[in-house]
């Protein structure tokens, strides 16, 4: 990073790294009709027939580069989509771009031509919310399916109604078997999926092949989607919302996912997290990211091996020791429900000598099974051969496409929440962030794989806090109202750095004890849309390989 | 020196037994051969049983930390039998429009086409159906006609996937089949010979004599770098890891046998097995003195090195990353073809100087 040029502050960013709004609401000009005060930040109120405009000046003149995510909703009188956006030098100088459409004719700008992830977020904002985006490219429905009738989280969506559609209505996937220009076409159309050894779930890939290279490639999702928004705006915030994030990115990412919650609860509500459990929030979280990497390396492995191979054996039997200790901490081997807000659930289990020599056998054990990966995996030709220079995504391809995560640095785009926008433990411990260059899959394995050195680094530390921790000051729990009633209009978006790159919430309270808006920002969903830019022109099998380096659970992905 | 190596084929000692006398009709001969075929057709299948629902599981377990099959009888072995009883009593699915007959053929022919191979293969104590002069030309040339099973079955089943396992199953052979009739080629250039007794015989003289042991003059001794280049050829030959590009089951399904179920599909796993031990038993034949070895008859000899290929395809296929397709053909046709090139000059210039 130092050898850079020294670059030119961007317009409305303060010389102390924060952002002055009023510069920015000059720089913004006549598209600016309001303000709105959100906890996170504050947002701009624009005109929808200005918002490439304004989205433009800020992505081009302020330095915002990062679209986080794009969050849609109804109001009695309106239609909103939220713009959130970040910068990837600083993810905590954010603004939002609120635009606002009238209920009768609820057309905005797309915002697709500046944010290339837009792209899917306003396909999901149109099919779930059903605000309509001028110019963009494919405004078709992404989760539901083509012939869904209505917009599930709108107003005046009727979930009693049956969805009764004829059947040569309903768009069978495997109908349009012979697609490109005709008789003529060189080209082949192939459905990988949705049932296909090496989706990583019910992923569906539209893929048109030139002989064995692909020509294009679009995923289709929503297989897995099961209405979580909806579920957590029907929960309360106290207790019933919790369960919930452990089913999102399903495969032990678990207290990750439930802290991308917390997080954004507690800084709405303004609670104050004891500083014992935010130790024990780092270890356990740290944990959870081991074996979610663990698992991300069997299945790569097996992806690229072609079989269930010793590699993805091996790496299951390492994530079984995190399991074991995470079940000891939680009593959950999957569904951990460890966090509350405000706190965890209970403390360490006692005896906790045992239980920190457990932890500490695992890391002592580790670098001896990392340089057997290494040995194994990242060191073999038939591998580099394989994943070297397979599946590029340039960093500036990446950065539009919203990519974050492990992706990201795979790319050599240096962005880490955890360091950048600081929460839980991690700002007084010692670790590092992890980039390679490399831009490719290998790249992507090898962040992977030294995260998880790093993971176990950050444990080690909160394991010999929690040791030395005086008995009187082990405050697991703050104190939180019995029932949590933020103040209306109170808005947030907040993310935490989950195993796959950033997870958002948003939430909007309308004065119950229940969210009027919840809307998940997965990061997998994102790093998804980067699918076509990685394998266009390559071979099947680097489809394959590059689907398994992105990661990605569809539990998340269609949430 | 080496065990019991008898040059009568096995039909004339069948014959013998018979009653036939020396001089058989054709009736006669086809009666004595049919039994001698059936007789090497069954110990290779009952092989074939051994390793494919059990061996391999075993092998593939011990790789990975695992128990593998060990509930139905000792070590699990009656799961042979259950897992036949499985696979023969489910339902044979028809796909529609499939390419009939070709889509029931090509089973029948990538099975078969391997069993025949052994036809001219000695096993030892006598165990050698036919021994004609162009041996090894015939074994090629039948382990080569699985090729066609694979491309009718990969066309046939009017699937996009098998047809794409199709295609790189002849993309495949092109590349690994000529540096294997190379290497095989530097071989005979040694053994002055295609016969396939000829060349075990010529195996049989004692190389070196090192502190009272006599070691053999095994090709694999004599000339380990044709060995090394076989036995990869061997792996590309039978479709293993990490040339297992036509099935590859994480990128194309299951290639040529996405659409094969029940009896077919049984016939087609077979058929891979076989050509394993078929590819053993060639190199067995053409670099491990074939049948001979110390104190345990030819026949055991024999199936041991043919396991010890078997357990190597098996390894191979436990640690190594498949190659991609384009990567293959460049091996195939830019490494390969030019390393056996290179060998079979190499042998051709020292069989031509020193002998």
């Amino acid at each position: 990073m130092s050898l850079e040029e020294p670059k030119a502050t961007d317009v409305g960013e303060a010389p102390d790294g924060t952002v002055d709004y009023a510069e920015l609401e000059a720089l913004l000009g006549d598209a600016v009709i309001g303000r709105e005060e959100h906890v996170n930040a504050p947002a701009f109120v624009v005109r929808p027939d200005e918002v490439q405009e304004a989205l433009g000046a800020l992505r081009e003149e302020a330095g915002f580069d990062y679209c986080s995510c794009v969050t849609a909703q109804e109001y009695e009188d309106r239609y909103e989509s939220i713009y959130h956006l970040k910068k990837y030098d600083d993810p905590t100088q954010e603004v939002g771009v609120v635009v606002p459409t009238t209920r009768d004719e609820p057309i905005s700008q797309s915002g697709e031509a500046v944010y290339r992830t837009a792209d899917w977020h306003e396909r999901e904002a149109y099919d779930l919310v059903g605000i309509e985006y001028a110019d963009h490219p494919d405004l078709r429905r992404i989760l539901l399916p083509e012939t869904w009738q209505g917009h599930p989280l709108g107003k005046d969506y009727n979930p009693e109604k049956p969805q009764v559609v004829p059947f040569r209505e309903n768009a069978n996937p495997l109908e349009p078997d012979q697609r490109g220009d005709g008789a003529e076409s060189d080209t082949m159309f192939i459905n990988i999926g949705p049932h296909h050894p090496a989706t990583h779930g019910v992923l569906h890939v539209e893929t048109v092949l030139d002989g064995e290279q692909i020509a294009d490639v679009e995923p289709d999702i929503g297989y897995l989607h099961r209405c979580e928004e909806q579920m957590c705006q029907q929960s309360t915030y106290r207790h019933q919302i919790m369960p919930y994030p452990d089913r999102w990115d399903y495969v032990s990412a678990g207290i990750l996912n439930e802290w991308a919650y917390a997080r954004a609860a507690e800084d709405m509500a303004d609670i104050e997290v004891p500083e014992y459990a935010q130790v024990i929030r780092t270890m356990s979280a740290e944990l959870c990211r081991i074996a979610s990497h663990m698992l991300a390396l069997g299945t790569f492995a097996l992806d690229v091996f072609g079989d269930f191979t010793a590699v993805f054996q091996y790496a299951f039997r390492d994530r079984e020791v995190v399991q074991d200790i995470l079940e000891d901490l939680t009593g959950q081997r999957l569904m951990f429900n460890y966090l509350r807000l405000g706190g965890v659930a209970w403390d360490i289990p006692e005896p906790r000598e045992e239980f920190f020599e457990k932890v500490r056998d695992f890391l002592d054990g580790l670098p001896k099974k990392t340089q057997e990966y290494h040995n194994l995996i990242t060191s073999n030709e038939i591998f580099q051969l394989r994943c070297v220079n397979t599946g590029e995504l340039p960093p500036e391809v990446a950065k539009q496409y919203g990519a974050t995560g492990p992706v990201a640095r795979g790319s050599g785009v240096d962005i880490d929440l955890r360091r950048d926008d600081p929460y839980g433990y991690y700002e007084e411990l010692d670790w590092d962030v992890i980039t390679e260059d490399g831009c490719d899959n290998y790249s992507r394995v090898l962040v992977r794989m030294r995260e998880v050195e790093e993971s176990a680094k950050i444990i080690e530390q909160c394991v010999d806090l929690l040791e030395e921790w005086p008995e009187e000051e082990r405050t697991i729990q703050a104190n939180v109202p019995r029932t949590l009633k933020p103040d209306p209009d109170t808005e947030i978006y907040r993310g935490v750095e989950a195993a796959k790159g950033e997870l958002g919430i948003y939430m909007r309270s309308d004065g119950t004890d229940k969210p009027a808006r919840f809307k998940i920002r997965s990061p997998c969903f994102c790093n998804l849309h980067t699918l076509r830019e990685m394998t266009e022109g390559e071979y099947i099998p680097d489809l394959i390989a590059s689907l398994g380096s992105l990661d990605i659970v569809l539990g998340e992905v269609d949430r | 020196m080496i065990p019991a190596q008898t040059q009568t084929p096995l039909p004339d000692i069948i014959g013998d037994l018979l009653g036939f006398g020396t001089e058989m009709g054709p009736g006669e001969t086809f009666i004595a051969s049919f039994i001698g075929a059936a007789l090497v057709g069954t110990l290779m299948l009952t092989m074939t049983a051994l390793a494919g629902p059990w061996a391999k599981r075993k092998i593939t377990a011990a790789f990975t930390d695992r128990y593998a099959v060990n509930r139905i009888g000792p070590a699990g072995l009656l799961i042979i039998v259950a897992d036949a009883v499985r696979l023969l009593s489910k339902e044979l699915i028809v796909p529609e429009g499939v390419d009939r007959p070709a889509w029931d053929l090509a089973p029948i022919v990538i099975a078969s086409s391997a069993l025949l191979g052994f036809a001219v293969i000695p096993m030892g104590n006598g165990i050698h159906l036919a021994d004609p002069e162009a041996g090894l030309v015939y074994v090629f040339a039948v382990a080569s006609i699985a090729s066609v099973g694979l491309v009718m079955a990969g066309y046939a089943s009017n699937n996009k996937f098998s047809m794409l396992g199709g295609l790189r199953a002849v993309a495949q052979n092109l590349a690994y089949e000529i540096p294997l009739v190379l290497i095989a080629a530097s071989v005979v250039l040694f053994a002055g010979s295609l016969q396939m007794s000829e060349i075990v015989a010529a195996q049989a003289e004692t190389l070196v004599s090192l502190g009272g042991v006599a070691i053999p003059s095994w090709y694999v001794f004599v000339n380990p770098f044709a060995f090394v280049l076989f036995m990869v050829a061997n792996l590309m030959e039978v479709g293993r890891n990490p040339f297992d590009i036509p099935e590859a089951p994480t990128e194309i399904v299951a290639g040529y046998q996405t659409e094969y179920s029940s009896a077919y599909f049984v016939l087609i796993y077979l058929g891979e097995f076989i050509h394993i031990f078929l590819g053993g038993a060639i190199i067995a034949t053409l670099f491990l003195g074939g049948p001979a070895g110390p104190v345990l008859p030819g026949i055991l000899w024999f199936i041991i090195k043919i396991w010890a290929v078997f357990l190597f395809t098996q390894w191979a296929r436990s640690a190594l990353p498949r190659l991609r397709i384009d990567q293959l053909i460049e091996v195939g046709w830019k490494g390969m073809l030019v390393l056996a090139l290179a060998n079979l000059v190499l042998t051709a210039v020292i069989v031509g100087v020193i002998a």
